[in-house]
């Protein structure tokens, strides 16, 4: 379904921060990327999107093509158009708009007004919590509460696809819970998923398929479960060796540190 | 005490009058977040496009008026893609500087389409008062006051209830997540710049009716900032009650200080206001608040 091939991403004609990705989303799938900061996950979403555009980044090479039609460098309402939302990371809600209302423009290219009413019914009942919430500031909401508005709020739209980056971001364990929680709805209910995520633990648990980033590069891929069993995942980016114990930050650090000096 | 009564309501009636004209800043300032300084130069160039449909061409009211306002529009939707379309994601800095080549650009425009005398504006309103017992109203006022209340709850109505206006209300907020939802952020800008424009020509219609139109009608422009700044940049309703404080306050000030002291406190109050504003309030009353979690 969303397939990139060799997508180069450059930023302001100096920064190259995706060198040559290439992946791969089927239909209905969820697929994870992982990866430290500065990998190129969240660029990759954006080049996706096409926001890149706003930040000066363009693609300069390679091809992003979504349902067998090209979309590198598309208008971002083209993109929207077409079937994928990106959700960006950092739970930006419309801040001074009510609950309702970030919902009304998430699904602003709804065909009336009795479809957009529809859409919010569906929201509210699948998230609860924003039905009590409606009408409050959406600013002034805690943040799992805003990472689920914005999530609801990408699903007005009725993507095919939902982008989503670092959804566990700064989020309490149990609230990581509940937005996982919905996320796995969005799948069983066919949505097609990639998620952007530090938390390799929990991505690893929704996701059918995981790629590994590292310097703008695609360094690992594979099955969610393979990953989960692969000993540089388990010891890079869930801390755990062989055995299953959890390893010491310092080790870690230093062993990265190694990695960076011969890379 | 009739007096007063008059000064009052005279005063309230040409705040609102200035609330219409910062409703031009502010729709622009919402969408791209640029501040422009060629607002009371807008007001100008549709009062000369009036001028010329309905003077100069000899058209009829019911004919020169809504093609001035198409005029009107084409022009707003000219500045956009001539000028901002391609600044989207430069600096604020660099948008404001445009503004000011927008102003000088303007007034030469006019210079060169319709000449630099001075040019008598069409008779829109009746000339003859409203008089209410001892109360004396001129007319272009009083329907420019309820004009203006008309369009900024209408204004406010569409930028929180509707959907086009909840889209440009997104991008007032943040361009990017706009984008990433599939608004238009060009589009909302373009939009907000015909809006402007046309505003500035129903304000250019209200303020000049009857009297004379030169570049000197362009200082309602800055007359107009101190109320936007008082009702914040973000809000069209509250640019309403700004516009009755700033406009009364200028009222009694010009009525009862101005002959104390040989004039012009009248004039210079309203930006006493401002400058108190920025220091105690920047956002104003009703501006947008900067929420942050912590």
């Amino acid at each position: 379904m969303l397939e990139l091939t060799n997508v180069e991403v450059i930023y302001s004609d100096v920064i190259l921060a995706v060198k040559g990705i290439s992946l791969n989303v089927p239909d209905g799938k969820c697929v994870t990327l992982l990866g430290g900061n500065g990998a190129g996950k969240s660029t990759t979403l954006k080049a996706i999107s096409n926001v890149v555009k706003t930040e000066d980044g363009r693609v300069t090479s390679g091809t992003i093509s979504f349902g067998g039609t090209r979309i590198d460098n598309e208008d971002p309402a083209a993109v929207v158009k077409g079937g994928i939302i990106h959700v960006m990371e950092g739970r930006r809600v419309l801040r001074h708009l009510t609950v309702e209302q970030n919902l009304v423009v998430g699904g602003h290219m709804a065909s009336s007004l009795r479809d957009v009413r529809a859409r919010l019914d569906e929201i509210y009942s699948r998230i609860g919590r924003l039905a009590a919430l409606k009408d409050r500031t959406s600013g002034y909401l805690s943040g799992g509460e805003q990472q689920l508005l914005v999530i609801g709020r990408a699903m007005m739209a009725k993507p095919k696809l939902i982008m989503i980056d670092e959804p566990s971001l700064g989020l309490a364990p149990l609230m990581v819970d509940e937005v996982f929680a919905l996320l796995k709805s969005l799948k069983a209910a066919g949505v097609t998923l990639l998620i952007v995520e530090q938390n390799t633990r929990v991505a690893l648990d929704i996701a059918d398929y995981g790629y590994v980033m590292e310097n703008g590069r695609i360094v690992l891929e594979g099955a969610a479960s393979d990953l989960r069993s692969n000993e540089d995942v388990r010891e890079f980016y869930l801390g755990l060796n062989l055995e299953g114990e959890r390893k010491s930050y310092r080790d870690i650090k230093h062993y990265r540190r190694r990695k960076r000096w011969l890379g | 005490m009739i007096d007063f009564l008059n000064y009052l309501i005279n005063g309230a009636l040409v705040g609102l009058l200035y609330a219409l004209v910062a409703m031009g800043f502010i729709v622009i300032y919402r969408a791209s977040k640029v501040f422009n300084f060629a607002q009371g130069e807008l007001v100008v160039f549709g009062g000369f496009i009036v001028w010329w449909m309905v003077l100069a061409m000899g058209m009829p009211l019911a004919v020169g008026l809504p093609l001035a306002f198409v005029a009107a529009a084409v022009f707003g939707l000219l500045i956009e893609r001539i000028f901002f379309s391609r600044l989207v994601g430069e600096s604020v800095f660099a948008m404001v500087m445009v503004t000011i080549g927008l102003l000088i650009l303007i007034r030469g425009l006019v210079l060169v389409l319709f000449g630099a005398q001075v040019r008598p504006f069409p008779i829109i309103f009746p000339l003859k008062p409203v008089i209410f017992g001892d109360i004396l109203i001129p007319r272009s006022l009083l329907f420019g006051a309820i004009l203006t209340i008309i369009v900024g709850l209408g204004l406010s109505w569409f930028f929180n209830r509707t959907r086009p206006g909840l889209r440009m209300t997104a991008v007032a907020e943040d361009h990017q997540v706009a984008m990433s939802l599939g608004i238009s952020v060009k589009r909302s800008i373009a939009f907000a710049w015909i809006l402007g424009a046309l505003l500035s020509t129903l304000g250019a219609i209200i303020y000049l009716s009857g009297k004379s139109l030169s570049f000197l009608a362009s200082d309602i422009g800055l007359a107009a900032l101190p109320v936007a700044l008082l009702a914040g940049f973000e809000s069209i309703a509250g640019v309403l009650l700004a516009g009755l404080i700033v406009g009364i306050i200028q009222g009694l000030v010009t009525a009862y200080v101005d002959p104390a002291v040989g004039g012009a406190v009248g004039t210079v109050f309203p930006f006493v206001i401002m400058l108190f504003i920025l220091f105690v309030r920047p956002t104003g009353m009703f501006g947008w608040k900067t929420i942050e979690r912590v």
